[in-house]
């Protein structure tokens, strides 16, 4: 376990005083914030050692220990004995030293004071700093997307089992509290944000809980009208073409969307956009009819 | 009210120890959106990961609310290139 210089790490010098001490941790704890460096592992971990150099060296009766035996701090014990037997000192009851949960601190730390953070009462020195808050992407091909299942992901070192509610969105961002990064100084850990992304080959279009498809119709059953049987997203369903329906005519198939998100059995709707197909080829009976019909000024 | 949508602004400061002035000077230069639901003031279920972040760098580094501005601003843009840099990466990674 080696010695941490703590004025070293705030870069001050060891004459420094409260209002100095007090600056040079605001100045790193800026620049090191985990929340204005996310996913910066060293950014995190220079925050942590100067957290744990301000909660040392802003309260006085640690500084003092550090002073007197940081760099020979085997006997520190020796200067706690002394410290008891000279009983309460003035300022006895001034701080609050709990055993609070176990803090992110350094093993030269934890030797040194007990391995439990302190905090003055009332002043909030010692509270703990949320963890890191980790992103993540998630692949998902919009099949998936169309019902609730669980995965399994792994997260550094963990596994976790998550429920995907059927409607995700692509881009959609949802929160699992607990699995970010470590807490600081016995702060709770931080929350994993997953992104969703949706990947789509399914010849439909999404927009929310709608869907949307282009169907071929032949001419004669946009002339005449007749059955056509389109694919929905989970199936078939059967459309009757009113006779006479343009090309790009729009019909909605109520329900036959898209899941909506969080609410278990409602879906939105599928729109069918005809287009009609012209014939390619005419057979000669064909060719015969149409010009009958032209000969009609259709 | 749609609790699954919203959150009371009262219970979000309690979970927090938190004055409802700082919200309520939130709302003032626009930073967060607080709407009155049901004549309770609440805030958007979606806002709140942007909230509690704004909240700890209020009290971890002692910033402002006008100086939350800049640092919200400043973090979303850099969300926004960073998942560019990431589409980017993922484009390429396809090519290479």
């Amino acid at each position: 376990m080696d010695f941490i210089d703590y004025y070293n790490v705030l870069g001050i010098p060891s004459t420094a005083t409260a209002k100095e001490i007090k600056a040079a941790y605001r100045k790193m704890a800026r620049k090191y914030h985990p929340d204005l460096n996310p996913n910066d592992s060293n950014a995190e971990l220079k925050f942590k050692q100067a957290n744990e150099a301000h909660e040392v060296l802003s309260d006085p009766e640690k500084r003092k220990k550090y002073d007197q035996y940081g760099k020979d701090w085997m006997h520190a014990e020796e200067f706690e004995k002394a410290r008891k037997s000279r009983g309460p000192s003035g300022d006895a009851g001034q701080y609050t030293y709990s055993t609070g949960q176990e803090g992110d601190f350094s093993d030269f730390f934890e030797s040194m004071f007990g391995g439990f953070t302190s905090g003055r009462s009332g002043q909030g020195r010692g509270r703990g700093f949320k963890g890191q808050d980790y992103n993540a992407n998630l692949q998902l091909d919009l099949r998936d997307a169309f019902k609730t299942h669980k995965r399994t992901l792994t997260v550094g070192d963990r596994n976790i089992r998550i429920t995907i509610p059927a409607g995700i969105e692509d881009g959609q961002t949802i929160r699992i509290k607990g699995y970010g990064g470590p807490g600081i100084n016995g702060g709770p850990k931080g929350d994993l944000y997953l992104t969703f992304e949706i990947r789509n080959t399914t010849g439909f279009r999404r927009d929310g809980s709608n869907l949307y498809k282009s169907v071929a119709v032949p001419l004669t059953t946009a002339v005449l009208g007749g059955d056509l049987t389109v694919d929905t997203f989970d199936g078939k369903a059967k459309l009757k073409v009113k006779p006479l329906s343009q090309n790009n005519t729009r019909v909605k198939l109520t329900g036959k969307g898209f899941p909506k998100y969080k609410k278990e059995g409602e879906f939105g709707n599928l729109f069918i956009t005809y287009e009609v197909t012209l014939p390619r080829h005419l057979t000669e009976e064909q060719k015969r009819l149409f010009e009958s019909l032209k000969a009609t000024n259709l | 009210m749609n609790v699954k949508k919203y959150i009371r602004i009262t219970d979000f400061c309690k979970g927090h120890a938190l004055e409802e002035s700082f919200l309520v000077s939130l709302h003032e230069i626009e930073l967060i959106d607080i709407r009155e639901v049901e004549s309770e003031r609440v805030i958007p279920k979606r806002d709140l990961r942007r909230l509690e972040r704004l909240v700890r760098l209020h009290r971890d580094l002692e910033i402002s609310p006008q100086g939350l501005l800049a640092v919200d601003h400043l973090l979303n843009r850099m969300e926004v290139l960073q998942e560019e840099v990431l589409e980017l990466r993922r484009r390429l990674n396809r090519w290479e």
